[in-house]
Parts: structure tokens; sequence; C-alpha cells
């Protein structure tokens, strides 16, 4: 497999040199733009695997940069965004984005979510191999829908075991309340996004050791939740 | 006197016609035994009385209607007018004047006696809307106060204009339920701006309905009292408008004490504004270059003796700058929280959350700092959903654990626990370290408050935060040193509004 390609869209030159040096330095193609306008013809002209937004462009919203890639292609996107933000965060994810990385941020926490991505995309081509979901001491059986911690397996409800296959579906990735709620309860139920935090109660007492410290439901305050990746 | 009488005879002339004949009739007892001069003095008590009761014209009634009777009855020839002796037109003349003097000084003394009535209801008036005006704080009170016993006593309707920004007058308190007309505002901008009365009894504007009298402070006018008094000649004498303008002179030191109360408070707002600016300054300065020291000295180091240092020395110079820049990372934040809290621009996005989700993001943002620590979290299953904003009461128990962990040695546990209460859900973080000095318990919510031991290690705004945001909830924050060592940072999210929907089971 050649080189993954990324395209940073950034208009912080110390940003992009330090992104510049972590991404090269593990072997990412990147290319490089100071604009929105910029980006939208590099993501045209380069056919990235992976495209990281800022959400603070000097000429187009950063969000408006993900509505117009979204109007023709599915590559990943991966938002820099500040703490404290969250509203823009889920108008991103919204908009089509599909993670995001809080600024000030460390360069594993930034690398993990491009191989998420990239992961999710290898994944997208050979749905086969999605049988089975291993994280940790979490197995998750798609085929015949059983779910073990270590040796014990436990038992779900319905309800449960589709939320719980959501965010194995989305492994690594943020997932919104809204997106949950949708695939999870159906359309009619998106204002409803308490059902979410209770049943992922539920799921934490059944599948975590310390359900307040979670290990794989990982919670977003904010903007939803995330099954841990690695 | 009866109430069910005609009204023509309850007048003072009917009245008056009714003493004389019972002077008459008094006189035609006398006449057989006594002098004439004795007939007089019977007619002349009759015009005393009704000078005393009825003022000056049925008084004069009374007195040409005595003359008239006793020239009819008493004197020769008698049942005629005509007169025999001159010397009785002498009489007459006396008479008519001795009973005119007698019915003016009465008249006098009568309309003395009320006036002093009335002064005396007016002081007291005085005394009952002062120690009114002396109780009330805001201007829109005192204006009603004002309003309301001026109209009482003055029978009038009321109305008090004050200022604008731009010194056109507005109307501020008006009792009555008539609009005010534009002709009396005018009247009253004139007075505003001339600083005197104006309107019936004044020598201005005289042909108005309406007096206005300006509220006159020591720098200048404070607004205008109008007022529309049901008689039209109500000001006719000078006496009402001076009592008014005693009113009006109330009512404006009553306003003056009540705006520069105002203005001592805004300087001291100014001055507490003034001095924690300071503060923030002092703190702000001195705590982003620390950091910023050590990023700079260690960056540096590494650029310019980078071949020389070996590898461990250069990973620790390296670790440093990263602590430090997540140092100066969690002061911004709370400095860019603080300046939310305090524009008012927060904004609380309340949704219902089960608790032990908000600590297990808060226990998680803070893994790597608690790595070395036991936490200990216990949260009742059947603890209610809150409702929250989770961002922000993520913020308070980050900032509690935080404190937590730079107040106490390392290795020392942490609990955080939270309990279902009447109204609420109590949580708290308890550690085992030195506790907080005595009496500093409520100080350590103020900002820029740090604790002694780890002086200057943070901005001293993260418990200030937390106050912020607890109290936006609707809820309480506070600390206690725990009997077996250590303390514990308590708040309460009370329960509000509808409980949401019921989740539906599932099977």
């Amino acid at each position: 497999m050649p080189d993954p390609v990324v395209v940073l869209i950034e208009d912080e030159p110390q940003i992009r040199r330090f992104l510049r040096a972590t991404l090269t330095g593990q072997g990412y193609r990147l290319f490089e733009a100071t604009s929105g306008a910029d980006g939208l013809v590099e993501v045209g002209s380069r056919q990235p695997d992976v495209v990281i937004v800022d959400l603070g462009l000097p000429d187009i919203d950063g969000i408006e940069v993900i509505r117009r890639l979204r109007e023709w292609t599915d590559v990943p996107v991966i938002v820099l965004s500040a703490r404290g933000q969250e509203r823009d965060k889920v108008t991103a994810l919204d908009a089509g984005a599909d993670d995001y990385v809080s600024k000030p941020f460390g360069a594993s926490e930034l690398l993990a979510r491009i191989r998420v991505a990239l992961r999710h995309t290898a994944g997208a081509s050979h749905e086969a191999d999605e049988a089975a979901f291993k994280l940790g001491e979490l197995q998750v059986d798609l085929l015949h829908r059983r779910v073990f911690v270590g040796e014990r397996e436990v038992h779900l409800t319905p309800i449960e075991y589709k939320l719980l296959t959501t965010l194995v579906q989305h492994a690594g990735k943020v997932v919104t309340h809204q997106q949950l709620l949708r695939e999870v309860w159906g359309p009619t139920h998106t204002d409803q996004a308490h059902y979410v935090r209770v049943y992922m109660a539920h799921l934490r007492h059944k599948l975590e050791s310390e359900p307040a410290r979670p290990r794989y439901l990982l919670t977003e305050p904010g903007v939803g939740y995330r099954l841990a990746a690695e | 006197m009866s109430r069910d009488l005609p009204a023509w005879i309850r007048t003072g002339y009917a009245q008056a016609l009714a003493v004389v004949t019972a002077a008459t009739a008094v006189a035609s007892l006398m006449f057989p035994f006594f002098e004439l001069p004795d007939l007089i003095m019977a007619y002349l008590l009759g015009i005393v009385v009704v000078a005393m009761r009825h003022g000056r014209g049925p008084s004069l009634l009374a007195s040409v209607l005595s003359v008239a009777a006793l020239d009819f009855f008493f004197v020769p020839p008698y049942f005629t007018f005509a007169v025999s002796d001159v010397r009785h037109l002498f009489t007459f003349a006396v008479m008519l004047v001795v009973g005119l003097v007698i019915s003016g000084l009465t008249v006098r003394i009568r309309r003395q006696a009320e006036a002093a009535r009335e002064r005396e209801q007016r002081t007291a008036a005085l005394y009952a809307m002062s120690r009114d005006l002396a109780q009330a704080g805001a201007v829109e009170d005192l204006v009603a106060i004002a309003a309301r016993h001026i109209a009482g006593v003055f029978g009038a309707e009321v109305a008090v204009f004050l200022p604008d920004a731009a010194g056109r007058l507005r109307v501020s308190g008006y009792p009555g339920q008539l609009e005010v007309e534009e002709t009396a505002l005018e009247l009253g901008q004139w007075v505003f701006e001339h600083l005197q009365p104006a309107g019936p009894g004044t020598g201005t504007s005289e042909e108005s309905r309406d007096v206005c009298v300006p509220l006159l402070g020591h720098r200048g006018p404070l607004g205008v009292v109008s007022i529309r008094p049901e008689r039209r000649d109500a000001f006719k004498t000078s006496e009402p408008l001076r009592q008014l303008e005693t009113f009006v002179n109330q009512t404006a030191l009553a306003l003056e004490r009540e705006r520069l109360a105002g203005e001592a408070q805004d300087a001291r707002v100014r001055a507490e504004t003034e001095r924690l600016r300071n503060a923030l300054l002092t703190s702000v300065s001195h705590d982003l270059r620390t950091p910023l020291a050590t990023i700079t000295g260690a960056a540096s180091t590494i650029l310019e003796n980078g071949s020389r240092l070996d590898d461990q020395t250069r990973r620790e110079l390296l670790e440093s700058v990263r602590e430090e820049a997540e140092r100066l990372n969690r002061l911004v934040q709370n400095l860019l929280e603080m300046t939310r809290l305090e524009s008012g621009a927060l904004q609380l996005r309340k949704e219902w959350h089960p608790l032990e989700e908000v600590i297990g993001a808060a226990l998680g943002r803070l893994a790597k700092r608690l790595a070395d620590r036991r936490i200990t979290t216990r949260v009742p299953p059947d603890l209610p959903l809150v409702a929250i904003d989770d961002v922000l009461v993520e913020q308070v128990l980050v900032n509690l654990l935080d404190n937590a962990i730079k107040y106490t040695p390392v290795g020392t546990p942490i609990a955080n626990m939270a309990t279902p209460t009447d109204r609420g859900v109590t949580v708290e973080i308890a550690d085992r370290g030195p506790g907080l000095p005595r009496g500093e318990e409520d100080r350590v919510f103020e900002k820029f408050y740090r604790g002694q031991p780890a002086g200057g290690r943070g901005a001293g705004l993260g418990l200030a935060i937390c106050q912020g945001i607890v109290k936006a909830h609707g809820g309480r924050i506070w600390a206690q040193n725990l009997p077996e060592g250590g303390v514990a940072f308590l708040f309460t999210l009370p329960l509000t509004g509808a409980p949401p929907a019921a989740v539906p089971a599932d099977a």
C-alpha cells in the first residue's frame, strides 16, 4: 500500500510546521493549504486519504468547507477545534466531519484519529472481516450476536446491543447523541437525548469493571460518545 | 342641624334668616322688661353666631336683617320701618357697624383657626411622607410615595417627571387614571429648565390648569412635580403653593439621597472592579510568564546545545515544555471561563444526565495526572438524572479534582461521591491532604485566592469558576475540613423543572 495522502487545511504556520514534522515523520504524504478555497482545490487534485480542517479559516468557515467536500467525496475529515466550542464540533460532525481533535492536542492524539479514519475507509471495502470486534477484554461477536467480557458472556437487551454495535461500527470515532438516537431509536426520537445516556449507563454497568471510570465507552461531554480505539 | 332639611335651609343665608328670627323672638320676650340697647345685644349675639358658623356673606345679611327687624318691631312707630326719633338712626348706624366689625373679626378668627388646622394636617402629612420616603430605597418607590402623598394632601392629580439621559422629562410616577397631557409635560420641561415653579398662583403661566414645581437638588434640578388640583382656584392664595413647595423639597431631598447612595455604590463597584483588574493583571502576567519562561528556556537550550545534551536531559527538557504548555492551556481556559461567567455570556445548555457519566468524563480528562492516586467513586445506581450543562459541570469536577491533585501529597487517595437529597443531588470530592486553614473555608471561592502550600501554581480562579457554574445551576458549593483530615468540597445540583420523559424499557 502506498503512503497515505493527507491534505491539511490550516492557516496557522506554526501548527502547519508542527503537523508537517509529525505527519511526514510517520510516513504520510502531506499537502498543505492555507485557506478554505485552496484546500478545496487541493482535495480535488490530490485525492487524499484523510483531510484535516481547521474550523477557524480566514476565508471560508471550516464548516462550509466540510459541507462543500461532502457534496462530492466521502474522504474522512478530521476537524481541529478549541475546547469550549462543543457546539461548533457538533455542527461540524453534523455537516459530515468524521472526528475532531481539540486544540491544544498532542501528536499521538491526532495520529490515533488519523489511524482510525484510515481503518474505517479500509474496513468499508472488505465488510466481511468485521464479523468480530475485540477491544481489551471486550469481545463482540457480530455474527452470533454475543458479547463477552473476558471469559464471561454478557446478556444485553436488544437496544443495548444495537447501541453497542452502532458504536462498534464507528469504533474509535466520536458519535454524536443525534446519530445514536437516529440509528438506534429511529428518526422520531431525536429530541430524547437522555435515552442514549440512560442506556449508555446500563451498558457501562454491564461491560465496564468501573462504570465511573470507563475504559471502553468514553464520554465526550457536549458532543457524544466514543468507543475506545486501541 | 339635621341632614334631612332641604338644601336651601342648610345654606348660610337661610341660617342667617333663622338666627335673626330667633333673635327677634328673644328680643320680643325681653321687650316689656328691657331697654332698647339690651335688645340690640340679642341681635349682636345672633350676628356673632352666624359669623362664626357661616362666614362673611351670611353674617352681612344677618347684620342688615337685624337692623331692619329692630326698626320694624321694637322702634316706635312699631311695625313700620319709619323712624320717629332721629337718634334711633344713629343707633341703627352704630349697630350696623358693630355687627359688621364683629362679623369681620369673627370670620377672620374662624379662617385662622381653619388655616391652622389645615397647616397642622399638612404638617402631619408632610411628616408621614418623610417617614415613608425614608423607608423607601429605589427611585421609582420614592416617586410613587411622593405622588401618593401629595395627591392625598392637595386633592389633586399628581405626576412626577424625571429627566432621561438626554435631559428630556419623562413621566415617572402617576397614580391617576388620566393620561398626562402633552401641555403638562411641556410646562414641566419649562420649569425644569428655568428652575422656578409655573402655573396658577406662581406668576408664570397662570392660565394653565397644572401647577409645576421643580425638584431642586444641590447640583441642579432632579425633576418636576406637576399637580392638577380639582378646584381651579385652589392655588389662589400663596399658602398652598408654599405648602406644595415644602412637599416637593422633601421629595427632592429623598431623591438626592438616593442618587448619592447610588453613586457611592457605583464608586465602590468601580473601585472593586479596578482592584480585581489589577489583581488579574498581576496574577495573569506572573502566571503566564512562569510557564513561558520555562518553555522558552527549555526550547532554546535544546536548539543551542542539542548535540551536547544527553538523551535523558533532552527528554526532561521536552517534558517540561509539554507540562508548562498544558499549564498555560489550563490557565487560559480558566481565564476564558471566568470572563464568560462574569460577562453574563454564559448560556446553560441543560439536558438530563446521569452524574456518573459526567464524573467519568472528568476522571477521563485527568487520567494522566490521576495515575498515581487511588480514586474511589461512589454513585448509587438509583441516583436520579439531573438537568445540567454537562460541559460546565464536568469543568467543575475537573477543577475540584485538579485542586485535590495540586494541594495534596502524591499518592494520597481522592474520593468522589454523589448522594441524592430530597431536593437534588449533592456531589462531594474529598481528599486526605492538609485541609484548609481554619476560617478560610469560604475565602477559597474568592477570585485570585491561592492555597498556601502550592502558592503560585494557579491563577486562583478554579474555585471561583466552580462557584459561578454551580450558582448558575441554582446550586450551592462549599468546603469543609474533615475530622479525619483533608478537605471535602461539596456542591448541590437541584432537581428543577419537569422530570424527563420516562425511558422506555426494552426486554
